[in-house]
């Protein structure tokens, strides 16, 4: 459904972010990119809806196709209405719209009201919790509302793939569970979903592929399932390394350095 | 009598602040829909008030067509505007926005006259000139026409802002990347609002240019409109209204009472004192929303 061809992005026609990434999610799957801070994984994903603009950074090289079509030129609201839906950083709700408008704020696909009522009980659906809060600023909403906020604007406008940036970020554990868990059920109902995560623990338990990207470039593809095992990942980015054992930190930075 | 003096300004004061408002609704529009401070109303409902004063007189078209022509145009004036200079400031520092807005404002005041002629023109619009008396108090029949015109109008844009459409021009001013994640067409949004901007100038244009002539002096409204915005909270329509009445009645209730004691000239220093005030004790004005803060 989706796939990325050696994708370089420059911001500000000198600072390359992202050197050659290539990214392949098909239809209904779930993918999660992984990376530590300043890797390139928001700047991947802000190259595939187009928000790089505003932040004068360009696709300079690669192609990024959707459906097989190439949407490197399409403006953010365009890719929208192909089904590429967005989910920013730091979940970016609408602070002085109530949930409702939140919600509303993102149908300006949609001409059909009935649609519209809808897909708001369907919002409410995966999200109980956010209808309890109706009338209150989302500013004003807890950390884990103002998510499920965002992920349930995003699903007004019935995307086909869905991107979350850090969807676990500054919330506390179980509501990282509840929100991967209904990540998996929006996943079990067709979407297609792209998750790029610092928690790569939790990130490689509900994806079926990973990419792991380092700066700038993917230097580990495979099935969830093999990453997990792979020892690096363990000692980097899962956290089991056991005994401390700096001979191995030194190793993969020597490997680093070479990859870059 | 002093009681029935005091009623007398303060009720004519309030339906000339109302009209004040409908000048700052344009400020507020835009604001509220993309952050920007328009420094070039002023000038906009000057322009408004020359198109529908050109569209009568020289042109000839009957009242209530170029009245409605006067306001389609200056709403693709206001359009025009943001499509062909302020959206290429999109990045750039709000300062820049801010100057290329205050300039707009100066051109315009200055190629109107020299496009239409400088001398004031007359624009009637069917409004008497003798004033409504209610017990003993005597009011003007052009400020009742344009307090209420002004109070629909406002009522417009706040029903506007809760409809579907409103509610994405909201969305914009609160955070335009997340609204282009979003799918709003951000440019067209705030395109829009320019447009909205046009047509509230235009209105205001034709209420003030009746009551004192289509001449560059309309655009010195931008002063009473901008006090009445900040004052308000430049992104409440609400306030606005409340803001409005309060110059208004304080612009005509003080001069009342001062003018006489130190020889005239203190209305156009209540306003700039209202800038001042609200900027040194209450920045967001009345009904501005605050930064919401979680704790």
């Amino acid at each position: 459904m989706l796939s990325l061809g050696n994708v370089e992005v420059v911001y500000d026609r000198v600072f390359l972010a992202v050197k050659g990434v290539s990214i392949e999610v098909s239809e209904g799957g779930m993918v999660a990119l992984l990376g530590a801070n300043g890797a390139g994984k928001s700047t991947t994903l802000k190259a595939i809806s187009g928000l790089l603009m505003p932040e004068r950074g360009e696709v300079t090289r690669g192609e990024v196709r959707f459906n097989g079509r190439d949407v490197a030129h399409l403006s953010p609201p365009e890719r929208v209405r192909l089904g590429i839906a967005h989910v920013l950083e730091g979940r970016r709700v609408f602070e002085h719209l109530t949930p409702d408008e939140n919600l509303i704020a993102a149908t300006s696909m949609h001409r059909d009201r009935r649609r519209i009522a809808e897909l708001r009980e369907k919002v409410y659906g995966y999200f109980p919790r956010l209808k309890e809060r109706l009338s209150t600023k989302a500013g004003y909403l807890s950390g884990g509302e103002q998510q499920m906020l965002a992920i349930g604007r995003a699903l007004m406008i019935e995307p086909k793939l869905l991107m979350l940036d850090e969807p676990s970020l500054g919330l506390a554990p179980y509501l990282v569970d509840e929100i991967f868990a209904i990540l998996e059920q929006l996943n079990r109902d067709g979407v297609g979903i792209l998750l790029v995560e610092q928690n790569a623990a939790a990130a490689l338990d509900i994806a079926s592929d990973a990419y792991l990207i380092e700066n700038g470039r993917i230097v580990m593809s495979g099935a969830a399932g093999t990453l997990k095992e792979n020892p690096d990942i363990q000692e980097f980015y899962l956290g089991r390394a056991g005994r401390k054992d700096y001979h191995a930190v030194k190793h993969y930075r020597r490997r680093k350095r070479w990859l870059a | 009598m002093d009681l029935m003096y005091f009623a007398e300004l303060a009720m004519n004061g309030a339906l000339v602040g109302l009209m004040y408002a409908l000048v700052a609704l344009g400020i507020v529009l835009v604001f509220k829909s993309s952050g920007v401070a328009n420094l070039a109303q002023g000038a906009l409902a000057m322009v408004g008030a020359y198109v529908v004063w050109w569209l009568a007189d020289p042109l000839g078209a009957p009242l209530w067509a170029a009245v409605v022509v006067g306001i389609l145009i200056m709403f693709f004036f206001g359009r025009a505007f943001e499509r062909l200079a302020l959206r290429r400031m999109i990045g750039q520092p709000v300062i820049m926005v801010i100057m290329l807005t205050l300039g707009t404002e100066i051109l315009l005041r200055g190629s109107a006259p020299a496009l239409w002629g400088a001398q004031m023109k007359r624009m009637d619009i069917g409004i008497g000139q003798q004033p409504i008396v209610l017990g003993d108090m005597l009011i003007n029949r052009a400020y009742l026409a344009g307090g209420v015109v002004a109070v629909v109008l406002i009522g417009l844009a706040m029903l506007f802002f809760n409809s579907r459409q409103g509610v994405m021009l909201r969305a914009v001013s609160d955070d335009q990347t997340a609204s282009w994640a979003v799918g709003i067409s951000v440019e067209r949004a705030i395109g829009v609002s320019w447009g909205l901007a046009g047509i509230a100038a235009a209105c205001a244009g034709i209420l003030w240019g009746s009551v004192q002539g289509v001449d560059w002096t309309l655009s010195l409204l931008l002063i009473k409109a901008l006090a009445v915005a900040i004052l308000g909270g430049l992104d409440s329509i609400g306030g606005v209204v409340i803001a409005g009445v309060a110059v208004g009645i304080l612009e005509n209730v003080i001069p009342g009472y001062i003018d006489p004691l130190v020889g005239g000239g203190t209305r156009d220093l209540v306003a700039s004192t209202v800038i001042l005030l609200t900027m040194l004790v209450r920045p967001f004005g009345l009904f501005g929303r605050e930064d919401i803060e979680r704790v």
